[in-house]
């Protein structure tokens, strides 16, 4: 009797660990199966898994991207862990287990020499493909169409103006009826991408009022009374249910939350974001930052942004890949699937579904001279 | 285990059921053999990890390098960095089982000595369930839930008892505050706490509550005479375990509260609530390059320590407090008027037993009338 029941437990566990296994076992196999199949012939079949994964703001593109892509190629298989974060796509992509990886920051020196031994002499590239935005999204009961400028907006996020009817937003919306509510500022409790960006731009427009370098980490204010949130969504939830509040995040994720407009430079001419005006920002902002020959870095000069139909705040990330792979042919297929991301439909395929804006065409065309040198 | 089979000193051999340790016999005490061992191994290979990975962060310069930016920016070394999150691991730990641990108590002794039987069984099982939900169920829960809830509250702590450290301060006014996340691990440590208390409160001799209630004494104060007493040390266990579970709390911490990396006792405000190192690890893992994630280990390391010496204290809280409960026990009960042992002596009897009848067994005017085998 004891017996017969050890047995069937066993049994039940072994039919289980089977039916796992045999889940598993069709999206693990990492090995490029037969991609060698004259894959450098044009419009030849591709196969084989990339395996990929990084920054979390490039989830919902990167899942866009898979679709679109193994729409054409039913061989391939993208597995882009959006888990890790960027630190976590970089720390294994220099480990050598990514074919590439998605980071909101791009490599920095000491890790780009690093990728020298992951990849071999050539090193590794840095790919800008994410163009999206940094939204100011706020809850104030009676309030719409509220209109920010830099300065202003540096100095809520610092604690210095602490109520809504302060005059310096009074100032920039006249017309609106101000409460006296406290600003509850929100903000990511996590390190993350959007975080730096949003920082470097309070940095570089007020540096007065922003005096804390920028980074991936909310600064340590003296007196702050900010909200730390996990995630970009947690900073949507808690502005939305608060009264009163104001956060940032990932326009693509805000959801039904109200963003502000905010002022192009000094031009007095207040935006919103517009997927047009994040490309026309980038186009103005994108310094050349080249690490190496081929690599694409650019810093954002948040400055040099004035033309009034760009969107003051853009957001970048970086795919980051080996210019020479060890296996050919894994090579090849993750040079096919980044020039996709990276072609004028790959582009208009995020925008319409990760709510991504397009990259300008001179930058495309600068990341297809690239792309051709990764084998 | 083999006392039953070995043959006693001065028994004949003619007793012996059993000749020596069979091939099954010798496979179980290998696998059971092993299975401790390995638990020895983990362990040690836990450590190792944490402090090989760790030891880069540790050693390096807190001022330059990776670890001056980002997450870790701003902290002198490593002591610096983990010492607030350690305070804000007790802390939170502690206000938690504050909330906690006298509900759990409650239920378990509602269970065992107040609830019917039937509603008993129901609740019991309804505890155990709790058990099995999700961290980040309860994460969510407190995201979506408890914190607008316990706004009105904040508030009325800060007005009234604002003079008070832990309630000062300026109110939070999304609700992430630590006394929210508390709460959720108050109900988070329910299930274990109530679970064991209830066993060991199911386990009071019954004698002893019959001996209150014939003083005259009331149900409470039965429970407070007879039981708890009886249960102490157990009572402790449960609640360092409790404590156990609540230290290395992650995701709902990491959801629900607005941390900083301080040392801290606030409990309402919006940027005053220390962080905690499982909730930390969890939120600044992601973003982090190859010294900040040694960092982030070695605050693991910490909470590791942490986690032993809590457990060490229970088991020298336990091994002293229930020492002298034994010690009082085999004083005062007088063997043959204990029911229960009698009947358990009964149920018991086996065939091992009516060969070599107890009665002729060495204990002295029957001192140890209980199974002497299940005696440690």
């Amino acid at each position: 009797m004891k017996t017969t029941r050890i047995a069937a437990t066993a049994a039940l566990i072994a039919a289980a660990a089977i039916g796992l296994s045999a889940c598993a076992s069709s999206g693990a196999s990492s090995s490029p199966s037969g991609s060698g199949t004259s894959t450098s012939g044009s419009g030849a079949a591709l196969s084989g898994t990339i395996t990929a994964g990084g920054s979390s703001a490039q989830a919902n593109v990167q899942t866009a991207w898979t679709t679109g892509f193994t729409a054409a190629n039913a061989g391939v298989k993208v597995n882009y862990d959006k888990s890790q974060g960027s630190g976590g796509g970089v720390t294994n992509f220099l480990a050598g287990s990514y074919d590439f990886a998605g980071t909101d920051a791009s490599l920095k020196p000491d890790q780009f020499t690093k990728a020298k031994t992951t990849c071999g002499a050539d090193g590794a590239l840095d790919i800008p493909v994410y163009l999206s935005g940094v939204a100011i999204i706020y809850n104030l009961p009676g309030v719409t169409g509220l209109k920010l400028d830099a300065t202003t907006i540096a100095k809520i996020f610092a604690g210095k103006i602490t109520t809504w009817n302060d005059p310096a937003i009074a100032a920039l919306n006249s017309g609106a009826t101000l409460p006296g509510t406290a600003i509850t500022v929100v903000r990511r409790s996590d390190g993350s991408g959007t975080t730096a960006n949003f920082t470097t731009y309070l940095h570089q427009q007020d540096p007065t009022d922003w005096s804390w370098a920028a980074g991936t980490a909310w600064p340590t204010i003296p007196g702050d009374k900010s909200s730390g949130q996990q995630g970009g969504s947690g900073v949507v939830g808690a502005v939305t249910a608060g009264s009163g509040t104001i956060g940032y995040a990932d326009q693509s994720a805000i959801g039904t939350a109200t963003a502000a407009q905010i002022e192009v430079g000094t031009s007095g001419t207040f935006v919103d974001y517009s997927a047009s005006g994040a490309t026309a920002a980038f186009d103005a902002a994108a310094q050349d930052a080249s690490q190496g020959a081929g690599d694409l870095t650019v810093s954002l000069d948040y400055t040099k942004i004035m033309a009034t139909s760009a969107y003051p705040i853009p957001l970048l990330s970086y795919d980051v890949v080996c210019k020479t792979f060890k296996n050919a042919a894994q090579g090849a297929l993750t040079k096919a699937y980044l020039t996709y991301v990276t072609s004028s439909a790959g582009q208009q395929l995020a925008a319409a579904n990760a709510g991504a804006a397009p990259l300008p065409d001179s930058t495309l065309t600068k990341i297809a001279a690239s792309l051709a040198e990764v084998k | 285990m083999t006392q039953y089979v070995a043959p006693r000193p001065g028994s004949s051999g003619a007793r012996r059921l059993v000749g020596g340790p069979r091939p099954s016999d010798r496979i179980f005490r290998g696998l059971s053999y092993g299975s401790a061992a390995l638990i020895m191994v983990i362990l040690a290979g836990v450590a190792v990890f944490l402090i090989i990975k760790a030891a880069p962060a540790i050693a390096a310069s807190w001022s330059t390098g990776d670890l001056a930016s980002g997450t870790t920016a701003g902290y002198a070394n490593f002591w610096a960095y983990s010492g607030p999150l350690i305070w804000g691991t007790l802390w939170m730990s502690f206000i938690g089982l504050l909330i906690g641990a006298p509900v759990a108590v409650g239920i378990a002794l509602f269970i065992s000595h107040y609830a019917p039987r039937s509603l008993a069984g129901i609740l019991g099982y309804l505890v155990d369930l709790l058990a099995a939900v999700p961290s980040i169920i309860f994460g969510l829960w407190g995201i979506a839930v408890i914190r607008p809830y316990l706004l009105p509250f904040s508030h009325f702590l800060t007005e009234y008892l604002g003079w008070f450290p832990p309630f000062g301060g300026q109110v939070s006014t999304t609700g992430s505050t630590v006394l929210a996340g508390a709460v959720v691990l108050g109900v988070m440590v329910l299930p274990i706490i109530t679970s064991i208390t209830r066993e060991i409160f199911l386990q009071t001799p019954r004698l002893h509550e019959e001996a209150a209630l014939a003083l005259g004494a009331t149900k409470w104060e039965t429970v407070r005479l007879a039981v708890f007493p009886y249960a102490r040390s157990g009572m402790v266990s449960a609640i360092l375990l409790g404590l156990g579970r609540a230290l290395g709390e992650t995701m709902a911490i990491a959801l629900i509260i607005s941390p900083s990396i301080v040392f801290s006792v606030a409990l309402l405000t919006e940027n005053q609530n220390s962080q905690t190192i499982a909730a930390n690890i969890a939120v600044n893992f992601p973003e982090s390059n190859d010294l900040p994630r040694a960092g982030l280990i070695g605050t693991g390391l910490m909470l590791f320590v942490i986690s032993f010496a809590v457990n060490f204290a229970a088991r020298w809280i336990v091994g002293r407090t229930g020492g002298s409960a034994k010690e009082r026990r085999s004083r005062k009960i007088a063997p043959p008027s204990d029911a229960a042992s009698i009947l358990t002596l009964d149920v018991a009897a086996s065939p091992l037993e009516a060969l070599e009848p107890r009665g002729s067994s060495a204990h002295p005017e029957g001192q140890e009338p209980s199974i002497p085998e299940l005696r440690d």
